[in-house]
């Protein structure tokens, strides 16, 4: 391991990234470095960001809260909690993918990594509620974007770019989020024994209705053992659609479900168990402890099926985003590569969120079927980047 | 009026048969005589005019981008225009450019309810969209009040919103993949019918470009499944600082209306007289509050909407009873700007963002600017997300005044800056509030939009002058002097 600079303001780290930049000395970003993401690089330096922490200011009736990158994701999620209030793409922790046990990490990792719950499909990823950020470029200059307002169209949308750069353009030292009110009440309407066929047609037809569903997922019979709630129906496939918002409006939703899918298996989970069905699922617990390459793939809707015919045998997986994400792991390389070709052909999109250093050293993780969006992409690392410091190789090899 | 451009390049000007007659190569609408181009010498924005040295109405992907690469190696200036109904004057032509209108981009190519997304070219309007797609039930979101003339690909540029983003969001939440053609004549897309793409998000980033980053020829939009029920209510009050009040009170109560405008009094009058909506006469501001969801969410919002107005003093309130009548209520609104153009020969519609709580703050500034610079001003704001639109009225015919009114405008942005807002919610910089962008951003942050930019387009061909500030001594090759941090480039042409 190399030596860890922590700096404690945003000034050592432009004075930081400054020198490694006239150096051309590359650097590892991290945050508390709970998640081994992305492909293993090779830097002489890495830049610990855990200590740029704390909350700037939180005005729960703006909607938003503006903290500095090194901020762990519990402290603000507690301070959000106290008011009542949410970040409404739902964090994950990927904490239990990759050490059996909650490590939410920073603020900035999450925005690095875009991550984004059950509820994007209907309500936007993160990228969606990142408002602002300050950040240093990779010549060592502090640089800004956005603001603390929903409505702006001042110049280029960097906050966009930056999210999901997984460190790659500018090193994040604070970030204005949006934040919701937390609904008042949840319930989740399970129905029991489909197919991932069927599944995706009932997905059809929930969506296709006014009951604004804000969680929709479908587990095959034999994934669905470590959800152990009282009224989650265990050895049968579980397909789960979660409704939201003031008591009286989810109960009538709920029993307008119930008349649209009368003819099926089904149980109802009450707030408490709605709310622990979908913390369990969208914190991957599904890959817990498990020795193997876990990816995300996101596709068409329409794909879906398709893409669970040729493989559903060969991996481990749930259906999230009402059919338009699949978590899914294997050991077998060669299906991963299988998936790639399938993915690219289909305009899906497979990134590898775990796997063993080998693999992330020598293998892709990004699936990227366009060699004119690399060129785009690496001339915009450049222009943020212009000596190819920053976690150089992380995305993209060469990028 | 002079506003300042990018120089002409006279050895563009003096060819301009020959590029005319290569263009008539990739696409046979090329329009060059000076009545043809005269439909296109402006946009939303009219009180800039010029005529560019020919415009180009393609009609394919194909062509786009042979026009963009012939463009590109003759290092000829490309400006793309959508509908023209652009406020920040963005699609303002340049002497020596090559307009490239996307009008004949005029068909939505795929419905795909089974995806929710609609699959459309860009010249299409906004509200055809939805036309297109409201007999199965669903809508598309943003809704800008230009919405039956401005285009997708206009939209995309500016990231429009309208009176719902603030539960729905704005174009760029809206939006799922592009085609686009970079200047080179690359063709790129970006994302497609799925949610997430990996990879830097260039579909984020391209929203609300201007113009700058390439040339869209297709858009694949989500649509939403319409709410089961939507009610509006009108709430009255003798003071703005009680409407806004109000309106942070609902918002920190954790209700997301649909929409939630504040009108003040002097555009009460100018739309109720226009538009006869039945909006009272006698309060000093309106709040129209819209709510959707399922019919006893609705109900009880709107009960509890009602409440904190009560709480809040306000004056007068009713609720709509049926479609009809909601839409009523919204009639007025909508003719915001239509009413102003009766009452006055000429008005600017200014468009920037604040924190909801300086709702009453910046207006009372605003109402002390138009006494400063003796104009007439009405408001309407988008108060759920701060957006603000104040319209100020003024007569061209008389030349102080146009000067005036644009430094009254100047002056409302530059305090929305100070208070923490934005120069522009939804209408973009464009030529119009360039040279305002040193008040949000120093040096630093704009020497790294400008390298971004020269990532897509690294000769600087496509929509140059707009967005950011035209500067002497050339801000764009990175030799601005800043003087202890705080110069806010003061060779500055200024208009």
């Amino acid at each position: 391991m190399n030596d860890i600079y922590s700096p404690v303001n945003e000034k050592e780290v432009s004075d930081f990234i400054y020198e490694c930049h006239k150096d051309s000395s590359p650097i590892e970003i991290i945050g508390n470095n709970s998640k081994k993401i992305g492909r293993v690089i090779q830097c002489s330096k890495t830049l610990c960001l855990e200590n740029i922490n704390g909350i700037i200011e939180y005005f729960p009736e703006e909607l938003y809260i503006k903290v500095k990158a090194g901020t762990s994701l519990e402290e603000i999620e507690n301070t959000l909690d106290s008011k009542n209030q949410t970040f409404g793409f739902e964090p994950m922790d990927l904490g239990f993918l990759y050490e059996g046990k909650s490590r939410g990490g920073t603020i900035g990792g999450v925005v690095a990594c875009n991550l984004s719950g059950p509820r994007r499909f209907k309500i936007g990823a993160l990228r969606d509620h990142l408002l602002g950020f300050k950040a240093i470029n990779g010549s060592g200059e502090q640089i800004k974007s956005g603001g603390t307002v929903v409505k702006n169209v001042t110049g280029y949308d960097l906050s966009k770019l930056v999210s999901g750069s997984y460190g790659t353009l500018c090193a994040l030292t604070e970030v204005t989020l949006k934040v919701l009110p937390k609904y008042e009440y949840q319930e989740t309407f399970c129905i029991y024994g489909l197919t991932h066929n069927e599944a995706i047609n009932f997905f059809s037809t929930a969506m296709d209705t006014s009951l604004e569903i804000s969680g929709a997922c479908f587990y095959p019979a034999d994934n669905t053992g470590f959800f152990r709630l009282n009224d989650v129906k265990q050895n049968n496939s579980i397909l789960s659609l979660r409704v939201e918002g003031p008591k009286t409006s989810v109960q009538e939703r709920i029993q307008q479900l119930r008349k649209i899918f009368v003819a099926s298996d089904y149980s109802v989970l009450d707030i408490f168990q709605s709310k622990a069905f979908w913390n369990l699922s969208k914190n991957l617990e599904l890959f817990k402890n498990i020795n193997e390459i876990v990816c995300k793939l996101s596709l068409p809707i329409t794909n879906a099926s398709e893409f669970l015919s040729k493989f559903s045998n060969d991996i481990k997986y749930f259906i999230d985003w009402a059919g338009g994400l699949i978590w899914l792991s294997t050991k077998d390389i060669e299906t991963i590569s299988k998936m790639r070709i399938f993915s690219v052909k289909n305009n899906g999109h497979l990134t590898i969120y775990k796997s063993d250093d080998n693999y992330r050293r020598t293998e892709e993780f990004l699936t990227c079927g366009d060699t004119n969006f690399k060129i785009l992409s690496s001339k915009i690392k450049k222009s943020f980047d212009p000596n190819l410091i920053l976690n150089p190789g992380k995305m993209y090899a060469g990028i | 009026m002079v506003l300042h451009l990018p120089e002409a390049d006279q050895k563009i000007l003096d060819n301009k048969s020959l590029i005319v007659k290569e263009l008539n190569r990739f696409t046979c609408n090329v329009l060059s005589d000076n009545d043809e181009l005269r439909p296109y010498e402006t946009d939303g924005l009219n009180v800039y005019k010029q005529k560019p040295l020919a415009v180009v109405l393609p009609e394919n992907t194909k062509e786009v981008s042979e026009i963009l690469k012939y463009c590109y190696q003759h290092n000829i200036k490309v400006v793309p225009r959508g509908a023209g109904t652009g406020l920040s004057g963005g699609s303002l032509p340049l002497k020596d450019c090559v307009l490239m209108s996307m009008g004949k981009f005029n068909k939505i190519l795929e419905k795909d309810f089974k995806n929710r997304c609609v699959v459309t070219q860009p010249g299409v309007t906004n509200l055809a969209i939805t036309q297109a797609v409201q007999d199965q039930g669903y809508y598309y979101a943003p809704d800008p009040s230009s919405q039956l003339a401005c285009s997708i690909g206009g939209n995309i540029a500016e990231n429009s919103g309208g009176v719902h983003s603030l539960k729905y969001g704005t174009t760029t939440n809206n939006v799922l993949g592009v085609e686009i053609v970079l200047i080179d004549g690359t063709i790129l897309r970006i994302g497609g019918k799925h949610l997430d793409s990996e990879g830097y998000d260039l579909l984020g980033v391209f929203m609300g470009s201007e113009g700058l980053l390439g040339v869209v020829t297709e858009a694949t939009v989500k649509i939403l499944k319409k709410p089961e029920a939507v009610r509006a209510v009108l709430i009255g009050f003798n003071s703005i600082e009680d409407a806004g009040s109000c309106v942070s009170d609902v918002i920190s109560k954790g209700i997301v209306p649909a929409g939630m405008e504040i009108m003040d009094k002097p555009l009460i009058i100018a739309t109720e007289n226009y538009a006869k909506a039945g909006y009272p006469r006698d309060v000093e501001a309106l709040l129209i509050v819209e709510i959707d969801g399922t019919a006893s969410e609705v109900e009880a919002m709107i009960q509890k909407v009602l409440d904190i107005a009560k709480m809040n003093k306000a004056s007068y309130n009713k609720a709509s009873n049926s479609d009809e009548e909601r839409m009523k209520f919204w009639k007025g609104r909508k003719a915001a700007f239509s009413a102003c153009g009766v009452i006055s020969p000429d008005y600017i519609c200014m468009d920037g963002s604040i924190p909801r709580n300086k709702l009453a703050d910046v207006l009372g500034y605003i109402n002390q600017l138009s006494k400063k610079y003796n104009l007439r001003v009405a408001n309407c704001f988008h108060a759920g997300d701060g957006n603000l639109h104040p319209l100020i009225m003024f007569d061209s015919n008389d030349p102080k005044e146009l000067k005036k009114a644009e430094d009254f405008g100047a002056d409302i942005l530059k305090y929305c800056v100070k208070v923490g807002g934005v120069l522009s919610g939804e209408h973009g910089i464009g030529v119009e509030k360039r040279e305002l962008m040193c008040e949000m951003f120093n040096n630093n942050d704009i020497q790294q939009q400008l390298s971004l930019k020269k990532a897509f387009d690294k000769k600087n061909l496509l929509n140059p002058g707009k967005v950011y500030p035209i500067l002497h001594r050339c801000a764009e090759e990175g030799r601005i002097h800043i003087h202890k941090g705080k110069t806010k480039f003061p060779d500055l042409p200024r208009f």
